[in-house]
Protein backbone atom coordinates (compact mmCIF):
# COMPACT_ATOMS: atom_id res chain seq x y z
CA UNK A 1 0.00 0.00 0.00
CA UNK A 2 2.31 2.28 0.97
CA UNK A 3 4.96 0.57 -1.38
CA UNK A 4 2.71 1.68 -4.14
CA UNK A 5 2.31 5.15 -3.38
CA UNK A 6 5.64 5.82 -2.71
CA UNK A 7 6.59 3.74 -6.24
CA UNK A 8 4.06 6.69 -7.83
CA UNK A 9 5.27 9.46 -6.28
CA UNK A 10 9.02 9.11 -7.25
CA UNK A 11 7.58 8.16 -10.45
CA UNK A 12 7.40 11.70 -11.03
CA UNK A 13 10.68 12.78 -9.24
CA UNK A 14 12.63 10.17 -10.47
CA UNK A 15 14.77 12.25 -13.04
CA UNK A 16 15.23 14.96 -10.71
CA UNK A 17 16.28 12.24 -7.74
CA UNK A 18 18.81 11.00 -10.54
CA UNK A 19 20.34 14.50 -11.26
CA UNK A 20 20.68 14.57 -7.41
CA UNK A 21 22.24 11.69 -6.98
CA UNK A 22 24.62 12.32 -10.41
CA UNK A 23 25.32 15.59 -8.93
CA UNK A 24 27.34 13.87 -5.85
CA UNK A 25 29.04 12.07 -8.38
CA UNK A 26 28.73 10.49 -11.71
CA UNK A 27 27.99 6.63 -11.70
CA UNK A 28 26.36 3.63 -14.04
CA UNK A 29 22.96 2.19 -13.92
CA UNK A 30 23.14 -0.81 -11.49
CA UNK A 31 24.80 1.73 -9.39
CA UNK A 32 22.05 3.81 -9.15
CA UNK A 33 19.95 1.62 -8.65
CA UNK A 34 21.57 0.66 -5.39
CA UNK A 35 22.02 4.13 -4.46
CA UNK A 36 17.89 4.56 -4.66
CA UNK A 37 17.12 1.67 -3.04
CA UNK A 38 19.49 2.49 0.22
CA UNK A 39 17.53 5.66 -0.05
CA UNK A 40 14.68 3.63 0.75
CA UNK A 41 13.12 4.21 -2.22
CA UNK A 42 12.80 0.18 -2.90
CA UNK A 43 14.03 -1.82 -6.23
CA UNK A 44 13.41 0.19 -8.72
CA UNK A 45 12.71 -2.03 -12.36
CA UNK A 46 14.95 -1.22 -14.99
CA UNK A 47 12.17 -0.85 -17.39
CA UNK A 48 11.80 2.37 -14.93
CA UNK A 49 15.43 3.43 -14.51
CA UNK A 50 17.30 3.78 -18.01
CA UNK A 51 14.27 5.21 -19.98
CA UNK A 52 14.65 8.15 -17.22
CA UNK A 53 18.42 8.09 -17.90
CA UNK A 54 18.09 7.74 -21.37
CA UNK A 55 15.74 10.78 -21.45
CA UNK A 56 17.95 12.77 -18.92
CA UNK A 57 21.08 12.06 -22.02
CA UNK A 58 18.39 13.40 -24.84
CA UNK A 59 17.56 16.51 -23.23
CA UNK A 60 21.45 17.19 -22.46
CA UNK A 61 21.28 17.19 -18.69
CA UNK A 62 23.84 14.41 -18.48
CA UNK A 63 25.86 12.72 -20.68
CA UNK A 64 27.18 8.94 -20.95
CA UNK A 65 30.27 7.06 -21.72
CA UNK A 66 30.77 3.38 -22.20
CA UNK A 67 33.75 2.16 -20.09
CA UNK A 68 35.52 -1.08 -19.16
CA UNK A 69 34.52 -2.58 -15.62
CA UNK A 70 36.88 -4.50 -13.77
CA UNK A 71 34.02 -7.43 -12.88
CA UNK A 72 32.34 -8.10 -16.18
CA UNK A 73 30.70 -6.20 -19.09
CA UNK A 74 31.37 -2.58 -19.95
CA UNK A 75 29.47 -0.34 -18.13
CA UNK A 76 27.70 3.14 -19.19
CA UNK A 77 28.89 6.01 -16.82
CA UNK A 78 26.31 8.85 -16.92
CA UNK A 79 27.42 11.93 -15.62
CA UNK A 80 25.78 15.44 -14.93
CA UNK A 81 26.39 18.42 -17.39
CA UNK A 82 26.01 22.24 -16.48
CA UNK A 83 22.36 22.39 -17.75
CA UNK A 84 21.52 19.83 -15.43
CA UNK A 85 23.25 21.08 -12.91
CA UNK A 86 21.06 24.51 -13.47
CA UNK A 87 18.23 21.97 -13.58
CA UNK A 88 18.46 20.64 -10.57
CA UNK A 89 18.24 24.03 -8.75
CA UNK A 90 15.72 25.37 -10.26
CA UNK A 91 13.48 22.53 -9.81
CA UNK A 92 14.79 21.61 -6.40
CA UNK A 93 13.68 24.99 -5.34
CA UNK A 94 10.30 24.13 -6.96
CA UNK A 95 9.80 21.38 -5.34
CA UNK A 96 11.10 22.60 -1.98
CA UNK A 97 7.79 24.90 -2.62
CA UNK A 98 5.49 22.51 -3.47
CA UNK A 99 6.41 19.92 -0.58
CA UNK A 100 5.70 22.94 1.88
CA UNK A 101 2.77 23.79 0.94
CA UNK A 102 1.45 20.27 0.76
CA UNK A 103 2.82 20.28 4.36
CA UNK A 104 0.93 22.95 5.13
CA UNK A 105 -2.63 21.62 3.62
CA UNK A 106 -1.65 18.30 5.94
CA UNK A 107 -0.86 19.96 8.76
CA UNK A 108 0.51 18.38 12.34
CA UNK A 109 3.26 15.30 11.01
CA UNK A 110 2.35 13.29 14.50
CA UNK A 111 -1.60 13.53 14.35
CA UNK A 112 -3.11 10.88 13.24
CA UNK A 113 0.10 8.84 12.61
CA UNK A 114 -0.10 4.92 12.59
CA UNK A 115 1.95 2.56 14.60
CA UNK B 1 25.70 -5.55 -32.98
CA UNK B 2 28.07 -8.25 -31.13
CA UNK B 3 26.75 -11.61 -29.84
CA UNK B 4 23.81 -10.92 -28.42
CA UNK B 5 23.06 -14.81 -27.95
CA UNK B 6 25.80 -14.73 -25.27
CA UNK B 7 23.12 -15.73 -22.69
CA UNK B 8 20.10 -17.94 -22.13
CA UNK B 9 17.06 -17.05 -23.47
CA UNK B 10 17.45 -13.56 -24.20
CA UNK B 11 17.85 -14.20 -28.52
CA UNK B 12 14.04 -13.77 -28.86
CA UNK B 13 13.77 -10.59 -26.35
CA UNK B 14 16.77 -8.87 -28.01
CA UNK B 15 14.58 -9.59 -31.51
CA UNK B 16 11.90 -8.16 -29.94
CA UNK B 17 13.57 -5.27 -28.88
CA UNK B 18 15.81 -4.32 -32.20
CA UNK B 19 12.35 -4.55 -33.84
CA UNK B 20 10.39 -2.66 -31.67
CA UNK B 21 12.86 0.32 -31.63
CA UNK B 22 13.31 0.07 -35.29
CA UNK B 23 9.64 0.35 -35.80
CA UNK B 24 9.14 3.25 -33.69
CA UNK B 25 11.47 4.85 -35.64
CA UNK B 26 14.87 4.66 -33.76
CA UNK B 27 17.84 4.55 -36.31
CA UNK B 28 18.98 0.94 -36.89
CA UNK B 29 22.59 1.57 -35.68
CA UNK B 30 20.93 3.58 -32.10
CA UNK B 31 18.57 0.71 -31.92
CA UNK B 32 21.80 -1.88 -32.02
CA UNK B 33 23.57 -0.05 -29.20
CA UNK B 34 20.57 0.70 -27.12
CA UNK B 35 19.79 -3.45 -27.04
CA UNK B 36 23.77 -3.95 -26.40
CA UNK B 37 23.90 -1.50 -23.04
CA UNK B 38 20.66 -3.87 -22.24
CA UNK B 39 22.39 -6.65 -22.39
CA UNK B 40 25.35 -5.71 -21.15
CA UNK B 41 22.79 -4.35 -17.85
CA UNK B 42 21.51 -8.03 -17.77
CA UNK B 43 24.77 -9.92 -17.87
CA UNK B 44 26.24 -7.73 -15.01
CA UNK B 45 23.23 -8.56 -12.67
CA UNK B 46 23.14 -11.53 -13.40
CA UNK B 47 19.33 -12.14 -14.88
CA UNK B 48 17.55 -12.08 -17.91
CA UNK B 49 16.56 -8.73 -20.12
CA UNK B 50 13.24 -9.54 -19.24
CA UNK B 51 13.34 -9.90 -15.94
CA UNK B 52 15.25 -6.68 -15.95
CA UNK B 53 13.99 -4.76 -18.56
CA UNK B 54 10.17 -6.22 -18.62
CA UNK B 55 8.78 -7.12 -22.12
CA UNK B 56 10.37 -5.99 -25.22
CA UNK B 57 8.01 -3.94 -26.48
CA UNK B 58 6.81 -2.31 -23.51
CA UNK B 59 10.89 -1.22 -22.72
CA UNK B 60 11.18 0.02 -26.24
CA UNK B 61 8.06 2.20 -26.10
CA UNK B 62 9.61 3.38 -23.13
CA UNK B 63 13.45 4.16 -24.62
CA UNK B 64 11.51 5.45 -28.01
CA UNK B 65 9.66 8.12 -25.88
CA UNK B 66 12.18 8.85 -23.79
CA UNK B 67 14.29 9.61 -26.75
CA UNK B 68 11.77 12.17 -28.28
CA UNK B 69 11.63 14.01 -25.16
CA UNK B 70 10.87 17.58 -26.83
CA UNK B 71 13.02 20.24 -25.40
CA UNK B 72 11.95 23.38 -23.93
CA UNK B 73 9.33 24.63 -26.63
CA UNK B 74 10.47 27.64 -27.93
CA UNK B 75 7.26 30.40 -27.51
CA UNK B 76 5.68 31.52 -31.04
CA UNK B 77 7.05 35.65 -31.19
CA UNK B 78 3.99 37.81 -30.36
CA UNK B 79 4.96 39.39 -33.90
CA UNK B 80 4.08 36.23 -35.66
CA UNK B 81 1.65 36.74 -38.38
CA UNK B 82 -1.59 35.08 -38.59
CA UNK B 83 -2.10 32.08 -40.25
CA UNK B 84 -5.99 31.90 -39.69
CA UNK B 85 -8.41 34.08 -38.75
CA UNK B 86 -12.16 34.00 -38.65
CA UNK B 87 -14.21 37.12 -38.18
CA UNK B 88 -18.16 36.63 -37.06
CA UNK B 89 -18.63 33.75 -39.30
CA UNK B 90 -21.95 31.74 -39.07
CA UNK B 91 -23.04 28.80 -41.32
CA UNK B 92 -26.95 28.08 -41.56
CA UNK B 93 -28.67 25.33 -43.62
CA UNK B 94 -32.33 26.68 -44.30
CA UNK B 95 -33.38 27.29 -41.23
CA UNK B 96 -30.94 25.22 -38.89
CA UNK B 97 -27.85 27.34 -37.67
CA UNK B 98 -24.66 25.24 -37.47
CA UNK B 99 -21.98 28.21 -36.38
CA UNK B 100 -23.37 31.32 -34.89
CA UNK B 101 -20.35 34.35 -34.81
CA UNK B 102 -17.56 32.64 -34.41
CA UNK B 103 -14.14 34.94 -34.30
CA UNK B 104 -10.71 32.68 -33.64
CA UNK B 105 -7.28 33.57 -35.07
CA UNK B 106 -4.37 31.27 -34.90
CA UNK B 107 -0.80 32.50 -35.48
CA UNK B 108 2.03 30.97 -36.99
CA UNK B 109 3.54 28.45 -33.89
CA UNK B 110 0.84 28.45 -32.16
CA UNK B 111 -1.61 25.47 -31.76
CA UNK B 112 -5.61 26.39 -30.92
CA UNK B 113 -8.15 23.87 -29.80
CA UNK B 114 -11.33 23.62 -30.38
CA UNK B 115 -14.08 22.09 -27.92
CA UNK B 116 -17.68 21.91 -27.86
CA UNK B 117 -20.23 19.43 -27.87
CA UNK B 118 -21.58 16.71 -30.06
CA UNK B 119 -23.19 18.76 -32.91
CA UNK B 120 -21.89 21.86 -31.96
CA UNK B 121 -20.50 22.52 -35.44
CA UNK B 122 -16.60 21.37 -34.74
CA UNK B 123 -16.58 19.77 -38.07
CA UNK B 124 -18.37 21.94 -40.10
CA UNK B 125 -15.77 24.83 -38.91
CA UNK B 126 -12.90 22.98 -39.95
CA UNK B 127 -14.08 22.57 -42.89
CA UNK B 128 -15.37 26.14 -43.05
CA UNK B 129 -11.19 27.08 -42.23
CA UNK B 130 -10.36 24.75 -44.81
CA UNK B 131 -12.42 26.34 -47.63
CA UNK B 132 -14.32 23.69 -48.46
CA UNK B 133 -17.55 25.00 -47.10
CA UNK B 134 -19.00 28.74 -47.32
CA UNK B 135 -19.98 30.52 -44.49
CA UNK B 136 -23.23 31.93 -44.76
CA UNK B 137 -21.59 35.55 -43.03
CA UNK B 138 -18.55 36.00 -41.75
CA UNK B 139 -15.07 36.40 -42.94
CA UNK B 140 -12.56 33.86 -43.13
CA UNK B 141 -8.87 34.43 -44.12
CA UNK B 142 -6.16 32.05 -44.36
CA UNK B 143 -2.46 31.26 -45.07
CA UNK B 144 -1.47 29.75 -48.52
CA UNK B 145 -0.83 26.61 -47.64
CA UNK B 146 -3.30 24.53 -45.44
CA UNK B 147 -3.09 20.95 -44.61
CA UNK B 148 -6.76 19.71 -43.81
CA UNK B 149 -6.92 16.05 -42.25
CA UNK B 150 -11.03 15.29 -42.04
CA UNK B 151 -12.58 13.54 -39.68
CA UNK B 152 -13.14 10.66 -42.41
CA UNK B 153 -12.48 10.12 -45.91
CA UNK B 154 -9.74 12.61 -47.40
CA UNK B 155 -7.53 9.05 -48.66
CA UNK B 156 -8.17 6.84 -51.72
CA UNK B 157 -8.89 3.04 -50.78
CA UNK B 158 -7.32 1.62 -53.81
CA UNK B 159 -3.99 3.55 -53.39
CA UNK B 160 -1.25 2.29 -51.16
CA UNK B 161 0.13 4.81 -48.52
CA UNK B 162 3.27 5.18 -50.28
CA UNK B 163 1.25 6.16 -53.69
CA UNK B 164 -0.69 9.00 -50.71
CA UNK B 165 3.03 10.00 -50.13
CA UNK B 166 3.88 10.18 -53.84
CA UNK B 167 0.56 11.77 -54.57
CA UNK B 168 0.78 14.88 -51.96
CA UNK B 169 4.99 15.47 -52.50
CA UNK B 170 4.19 15.81 -56.09
CA UNK B 171 1.08 18.60 -55.36
CA UNK B 172 3.62 20.47 -53.18
CA UNK B 173 6.32 20.05 -56.29
CA UNK B 174 8.36 17.63 -54.40
CA UNK B 175 10.06 14.58 -55.71
CA UNK B 176 8.70 11.44 -55.26
CA UNK B 177 12.10 10.20 -53.18
CA UNK B 178 11.34 12.91 -50.84
CA UNK B 179 7.38 12.11 -50.39
CA UNK B 180 8.63 8.70 -49.28
CA UNK B 181 11.21 9.81 -46.84
CA UNK B 182 9.23 12.06 -45.06
CA UNK B 183 5.99 10.05 -45.27
CA UNK B 184 8.04 6.97 -43.75
CA UNK B 185 9.74 8.88 -41.10
CA UNK B 186 6.73 10.66 -39.74
CA UNK B 187 4.90 7.04 -39.84
CA UNK B 188 7.31 5.82 -37.60
CA UNK B 189 7.35 8.05 -35.31
CA UNK B 190 3.63 7.73 -35.08
CA UNK B 191 4.80 3.79 -34.70
CA UNK B 192 3.56 2.38 -37.71
CA UNK B 193 5.24 1.02 -40.72
CA UNK B 194 3.55 1.40 -44.05
CA UNK B 195 3.26 -2.13 -46.13
CA UNK B 196 4.34 -2.22 -49.48
CA UNK B 197 1.48 -3.42 -52.15
CA UNK B 198 -1.36 -2.80 -49.12
CA UNK B 199 -4.31 -0.74 -50.07
CA UNK B 200 -5.60 2.13 -48.25
CA UNK B 201 -8.96 0.33 -47.49
CA UNK B 202 -7.88 -3.34 -45.73
CA UNK B 203 -6.02 -0.56 -43.39
CA UNK B 204 -7.67 -0.01 -39.76
CA UNK B 205 -9.54 3.31 -38.77
CA UNK B 206 -6.69 4.23 -36.47
CA UNK B 207 -3.53 3.51 -38.85
CA UNK B 208 -5.81 5.54 -42.17
CA UNK B 209 -6.00 8.65 -39.22
CA UNK B 210 -2.25 8.05 -38.75
CA UNK B 211 -1.68 8.05 -42.63
CA UNK B 212 -3.62 11.22 -43.11
CA UNK B 213 -1.56 13.17 -40.24
CA UNK B 214 1.34 11.90 -42.24
CA UNK B 215 -0.42 13.42 -45.27
CA UNK B 216 -0.79 16.83 -43.75
CA UNK B 217 3.07 16.78 -42.85
CA UNK B 218 4.19 16.25 -46.42
CA UNK B 219 2.23 18.91 -48.06
CA UNK B 220 4.05 21.36 -45.13
CA UNK B 221 1.43 23.69 -44.49
CA UNK B 222 1.94 26.98 -42.97
CA UNK B 223 -1.41 26.17 -41.01
CA UNK B 224 -2.74 22.44 -40.39
CA UNK B 225 -6.22 21.95 -39.83
CA UNK B 226 -6.47 18.45 -37.53
CA UNK B 227 -10.43 17.20 -37.22
CA UNK B 228 -9.66 14.67 -34.18
CA UNK B 229 -6.75 12.96 -35.53
CA UNK B 230 -6.36 10.10 -33.09
CA UNK B 231 -9.77 8.78 -33.40
CA UNK B 232 -8.60 4.99 -33.27
CA UNK B 233 -4.98 5.70 -32.17
CA UNK B 234 -3.01 3.79 -29.52
CA UNK B 235 -2.29 5.17 -26.32
CA UNK B 236 1.79 5.46 -27.92
CA UNK B 237 0.76 6.80 -30.83
CA UNK B 238 -1.07 9.36 -29.32
CA UNK B 239 1.05 10.64 -26.99
CA UNK B 240 3.45 11.01 -30.03
CA UNK B 241 0.74 12.88 -31.84
CA UNK B 242 1.28 15.29 -29.34
CA UNK B 243 5.17 15.26 -29.57
CA UNK B 244 4.29 16.05 -33.35
CA UNK B 245 2.36 19.01 -32.53
CA UNK B 246 4.71 20.63 -30.81
CA UNK B 247 7.13 20.42 -33.38
CA UNK B 248 4.77 21.66 -35.70
CA UNK B 249 5.02 24.55 -33.81
CA UNK B 250 8.43 24.87 -32.95
CA UNK B 251 8.63 25.05 -37.20
CA UNK B 252 6.29 27.76 -36.92
CA UNK B 253 3.38 26.00 -38.23
CA UNK B 254 -0.01 26.94 -36.76
CA UNK B 255 -2.35 24.17 -35.35
CA UNK B 256 -6.19 24.50 -34.54
CA UNK B 257 -7.41 20.79 -34.20
CA UNK B 258 -10.91 19.75 -33.26
CA UNK B 259 -10.41 17.69 -29.99
CA UNK B 260 -12.64 15.81 -27.29
CA UNK B 261 -9.46 15.06 -25.30
CA UNK B 262 -10.32 17.60 -22.72
CA UNK B 263 -7.59 16.71 -20.69
CA UNK B 264 -4.94 17.52 -23.09
CA UNK B 265 -5.94 21.29 -23.38
CA UNK B 266 -3.09 22.57 -21.38
CA UNK B 267 -0.76 21.65 -24.33
CA UNK B 268 -2.44 24.38 -26.86
CA UNK B 269 -2.15 27.84 -26.48
CA UNK B 270 -5.86 28.37 -26.60
CA UNK B 271 -9.18 26.79 -26.17
CA UNK B 272 -12.02 27.74 -28.61
CA UNK B 273 -15.50 26.53 -27.33
CA UNK B 274 -18.02 26.30 -29.34
CA UNK B 275 -21.92 26.72 -27.96
CA UNK B 276 -24.16 23.66 -28.06
CA UNK B 277 -26.69 22.80 -30.51
CA UNK B 278 -29.71 24.54 -29.99
CA UNK B 279 -32.96 22.63 -29.85
CA UNK B 280 -34.70 22.73 -32.77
Amino acid sequence: MTDDNARLWLHGLLDLCLLGLLDQHRDYGLALAGRLETAGFGSLPGGTLYPALLRLETTGLVTASREPSPTGPPRKYFEITAAGRESLVARRQEWRRFSRRVDGVLGDLTEGAQP
Amino acid sequence: MSGHDAHDTGGDWADNLRHALVERGVAEHRAAELLRDAEEVAVESGDSPVAVFGPATAYADQLARAMRTPGARLDPPPTAAPALRLTGVSKRYGRREVLRDVSLEVRAGEAVAVVGANGSGKSTLMAVCAGMIKPTTGRVERAAHVGYVPQHGGTADYLTPREHFDLFAAARGDSRRRGYATGDRLAASLGWRPKDGQPVGQLSGGTRQKLNVVLGEISRPDLLLLDEPYQGFDHGAYVDLWGQIDRWRETGTAVLLVTHMLSELHRVDRVVELAAPKEA
